[in-house]
This record gives C-alpha cells, sequence and structure tokens, in this order.
C-alpha cells in the first residue's frame, strides 16, 4: 500500500497493526458468540460497514449490488452528539468511534464503542393539578450512593427511618423529577464473511450496561445477490435479552408511591427478525423494502413512573400510583427506502408503516436531498414527519371513583402525538477522508387539552408533556 | 352489507391481479447491466452514508416515540425506553 512506502507515516503503521491486532481477537470473540448484541447497537454495526459498500444495511460483504468499492482497509468513524431539550429538560452527550475493518479476503470486521451521558428532569407521570403536589421517593443514599441535601429543587431527609427524598411541583405545572442521571456504555461487534460472489453471512453480538439497565444481544444474517445482481434478499435474526436494575427496586403494579425500596430485578427477552429486498430499479435509482416482526417478553413497565389518581368532581391528586403495562408486546412494520440520483443531487426518500399489539400505529416519512457545493462541500437539508396512535392503556390519569385498570400509563411516548424535524447536515471532504456536522430541530406537537380530560377543574391545565429538541452532531470519517 | 363486503373484496383481488402482470411487465425494465452501475457506485447512493447520524437517530427516535425499527432492528439497546 502506499502507505508504507510514505515517509513519516510510521505512527499509521503502527496504528493499523495494532488495530487489526485488536480486530483479530474481536473476530474470535464474535466467531464464539459469547458477546450480546443489542438491536440497535448490531445495526449500527453493520450501518458501519454499510456505509462504506452496502445497499442493504442489514447485511456485510466485500461487495454489494451497487458496485460500490471496496478496498481493503481500515475505515473510522468518530462523532460527538449533543442533545438538549427545551425548558432545561434531558440533556445528552454521546461520543463514538466506530471502525472497521475491511480484509483481502472480503471478510468485514467492524467494532464500536459508545459511551452516553444523560441528565436533566423528566416527566414523572403525574398529571397536572390546581394545587401544589407533593412527590416522596426513596433517596440515592438508601442505596449506598452519595447525594446531596438539597439537589435540582428536592430534598432529602429521614422520614419513618427511611431516608427520603421529596420533590414538589407548583400549581397548572407538569410534575417532572430532576433527580434523573444516567451513563451508558455499549459495544458492538460485527464480522461479515463473503461466502461466495454472491452470498455472505454475518453475525455479530453487542454488550451496553447502565447504572440500572444492561443489555445483550446476538443476531445472525444472509444475503444474497439474485438477478444478475439487480436484487438483493436478506434475512437477519437478533435476539435480545434485558436486565431492568432500578436504583429503589423495582415497584408492584399500582402500588402507592413511597420511600420505601422495592423489589427484585426484572428481565425482558425480545426476538427480532427482519426480512428485506434490496433492488436496482434504475442507474439512478435504488429502493429497498423490508418487513420488520419483533415479539418482546418480560418487565416493559418504566420503574420510575407513576399516575395520578384524582377525585372525579374536584380533580384533586389524592394518591400516586406506580404504573403498569403488558409483559408481551409483538411489532411489526413495513420500511420503503430509496436512493435517488436527480442530475447533481441525491435524494433519500423513505417511509415507515408501524403497528404493535399495544395498540399503536404509526407512519413516518422522511426525506434528504445532499446538493453538493462544490467538488469538496455538500449541503443536506433534510426533513422528517412521525404521527402515532395511542396504545389501548393511555390514559391521562386514574380517578378514585372507578376500579383500577389491567394496564394504565400516562407516558406521552405511548400517546397520541405527531413530530417533525427539520435540519442540514454539511460535509467537507478532504482525499479519503471527511468533516461533517449536522443539526436539527425536533418538535412533538399533539392535544394540550385532550378531550379525554373530562373533569371540568382539570380542563384548562395543559396536559401534553412532549418535548422539542435541538441536536447536533459533529464527526470525522477517514480511512487507514 | 354482507354484498358490500364481498364486492369491496373481489375488487381487492381484481385490483391485485391486475397489478401483478403489470409488475411482471415493469420487471422486464428494471435493473442495470454490469456496466452501467457508475452512478449506483458512488458513495452518495449508499442507503446509510453515515452511520453515526444514523445510529443517533435511532436513538433520539427510540427513546422518544412509541414505534422503532424498520431500517433494521428495532431495540434501543438501552433503558430509554
Amino acid at each position: 500500500m502506499q502507505l508504507k512506502s510514505r515517509p513519516g507515516e510510521g505512527m499509521k503503521s503502527a496504528l493499523k497493526i495494532a488495530t487489526t491486532a485488536l480486530f483479530a481477537t474481536m473476530g474470535h470473540i464474535a466467531s464464539a458468540q459469547d458477546a450480546g448484541t443489542s438491536n440497535s447497537q448490531i445495526i449500527d454495526a453493520r450501518d458501519i460497514m454499510t456505509a462504506k459498500s452496502k445497499a442493504n444495511d442489514t447485511n456485510g460483504g466485500s461487495t454489494n449490488i451497487t458496485g460500490a468499492s471496496t478496498q481493503p482497509g481500515l475505515d473510522f468513524d468518530t462523532s460527538l452528539l449533543f442533545y438538549q431539550e427545551s425548558g432545561s429538560r434531558v440533556r445528552a452527550i454521546e461520543p463514538v468511534i466506530n471502525i472497521t475493518d475491511t480484509q483481502d479476503n472480503g471478510d468485514v470486521i467492524s467494532g464500536k464503542l459508545t459511551f452516553d451521558a444523560v441528565t436533566g428532569p423528566t416527566p414523572n407521570g403525574a398529571a397536572p393539578a390546581t394545587v401544589t403536589q407533593n412527590f416522596v421517593t426513596p433517596s440515592l443514599a438508601q442505596i449506598g450512593t452519595t447525594t446531596t441535601q438539597t439537589s435540582g429543587g428536592s430534598v432529602t431527609s429521614v422520614v419513618n427511618g427511611l431516608v427520603t427524598r421529596t420533590y414538589s411541583t407548583p400549581p397548572g405545572v407538569l410534575p417532572v423529577d430532576a433527580g434523573f442521571e444516567d451513563r451508558r456504555t455499549a459495544l458492538e461487534l460485527g464480522y461479515t464473511k463473503a461466502l461466495n460472489r454472491t452470498t455472505r453471512l454475518s453475525f455479530g453480538g453487542a454488550g451496553s450496561s447502565e447504572r440500572d439497565y444492561t443489555t445483550f444481544s446476538g443476531n445472525l444474517g444472509i444475503e444474497k445477490d439474485v438477478n444478475n445482481k439487480n436484487t438483493t434478499l436478506a434475512l437477519n435474526v437478533n435476539f435480545e435479552y434485558d436486565k431492568s436494575r432500578p436504583f429503589f427496586g423495582t415497584p408492584t403494579a399500582f402500588t402507592v408511591m413511597s420511600a420505601a425500596l422495592k423489589g427484585p430485578d426484572d428481565t425482558k427477552g425480545e426476538l427480532d427478525v427482519v426480512a428485506g429486498v434490496t433492488q436496482i430499479m434504475t442507474r439512478g435509482w435504488l429502493t429497498q423494502l423490508n418487513y420488520s416482526l419483533s415479539e418482546l417478553h418480560g418487565y416493559q413497565t418504566d420503574p420510575y413512573r407513576i399516575m395520578s389518581v384524582v377525585d372525579p368532581v374536584s380533580g384533586l391528586p389524592s394518591t400516586y400510583l406506580y404504573e403498569n403495562r403488558p409483559r408481551s408486546r409483538v411489532r411489526q412494520s413495513i420500511y420503503w427506502g430509496n436512493k435517488i440520483s436527480l442530475g447533481p443531487t441525491f435524494l433519500d426518500l423513505s417511509g415507515r408503516w408501524y403497528h404493535d399489539t399495544w395498540g399503536i400505529t404509526s407512519i413516518t416519512a422522511e426525506a434528504s436531498d445532499r446538493i453538493p457545493i462544490s467538488r469538496l462541500i455538500y449541503v443536506e437539508p433534510h426533513a422528517r414527519y412521525y404521527h402515532q396512535t395511542a396504545a389501548n392503556f393511555f390514559q391521562y390519569y386514574l380517578t378514585s371513583a372507578t376500579a383500577l385498570p389491567n394496564y394504565a400509563t400516562s407516558d406521552i411516548r405511548l400517546g397520541r402525538f405527531s413530530a417533525t424535524t427539520f435540519g442540514a447536515q454539511f460535509g467537507f471532504k478532504v482525499f479519503s477522508s471527511e468533516f461533517y456536522i449536522r443539526g436539527e430541530y425536533y418538535r412533538q406537537t399533539g392535544d394540550h387539552h385532550p378531550a379525554a380530560v373530562t373533569i371540568p377543574a382539570l380542563q384548562s391545565l395543559d396536559f401534553f408533556s412532549g418535548v422539542s429538541a435541538v441536536s447536533v452532531i459533529a464527526g470525522y470519517k477517514f480511512r487507514l | 352489507m354482507k354484498n358490500k363486503y364481498y364486492r369491496e373484496r373481489v375488487f381487492r383481488v381484481a385490483l391485485v391481479c391486475a397489478a401483478l402482470p403489470a409488475f411482471g411487465g415493469c420487471t422486464k425494465s428494471i435493473g442495470v447491466k454490469p456496466w452501467q452501475h457508475d452512478i449506483l457506485a458512488k458513495e452518495e447512493m449508499q442507503l446509510v452514508t453515515h452511520p453515526n447520524i444514523t445510529a443517533a437517530d435511532d436513538h433520539i427516535y427510540f427513546s422518544k416515540e412509541g414505534a422503532s425499527g424498520g431500517r433494521s432492528f428495532g431495540g434501543g439497546g438501552c433503558g430509554c425506553n
């Protein structure tokens, strides 16, 4: 390679050798399938491969039907994401390093390391009220974690022998818990073997750990080029195992919010199958159609979320109960993606239909267009629209006059809303490297005074807890 | 009511039957020859060009919306939803 013949490139060579050795070790780990892989992490790892050379992002391999160049070498993609929600709510910072090694025989080994740091207030699930609301939770001091006496508007004290954290919400304001903070580390590995010129086998694993949540998963996939390499058929299977370890234990469904420690950890299993077809339509049009089916069993409730129980006449809250969601869920989706060359620009158009057994149906439409400014610089405006219906057990509050349902949540993520995203990406290419930066604005919209709120005293309050957020991601891609 | 139901059903089946030959006819004109990959082979024509951005989007939407997946597997690898 030219790399070896250039003076002053010793460091590059050493780095490449070291990274190759690391990948060789990772390959053995992946081969043994002793590393789990989370869904999105597997996706991400495969996307690494895809970005360089693939038409179908759920598969690896040395070539794909587009004929994109896949020279042996090491590809790096490093980035830093900054995410901030309005109203000083959740803030996240996420550095990522992504390495892909394309070997001489066409095999591809990839690895990705992600760190997350998330802080900020988040809605606790209680409905807004016409009076000041007081909430009581266990303090982190109960589980041996240091805490301040006053933090984020909350106060820590000893009540009935329990170290208790209390916080209040003024009248008419959406209750949020300011005690939210977490860090996550995730590692993903992927390996793709080119069995022959038209068939590729891929498998991978990943693990992710937060202070209160751990996930492992593994995946296996095969793709086959047919129709004179104008069509790729792909089938991928993923299994994920999650363990939920809430800071204060797992609360029993619909028990009263309190400072007492709760029950033992709980788990969830998930099986995903994605079948896809990628088709070259014309010289400038590539299309992909995927059908996805996921089955989830286990703990899927948010252990920190509560629901208000209100008086059916006055609307005043009498108590707060921990929410409860079904332990099983089946998800289906159909995704249609397109890449279309329009003169000098490249249009990305996609749509998705989604439905699950919780009663959520959603549609998503997304478009972006890469417009070259010069030979080295491009701009890519982007827009997305999303709409979902509510889960059949979503409700804003419970009333003391009616019996408890089997399941209930007030989490707006399971409610009815729409969301729009607008943004733009800029890229600057130098030789085989690229610096990119993208900024976006995301906004959820919904019913602030829903008809489901039938108590007159509450109808003037704002019940919509959706968010708006800005995000900026900057990255640098290069090849050794 | 029952007749209306059957009429709608027959109409749908007829629509699919009519569409299939049309699609079959189209299949003869779709696709390219091996020497016609000049545009398709460009980095800009790949379905995912910036995997870190795609991953960040998937993670954000997974943690803020009820639906996920489609492009590939739908889990989040985190306890954020």
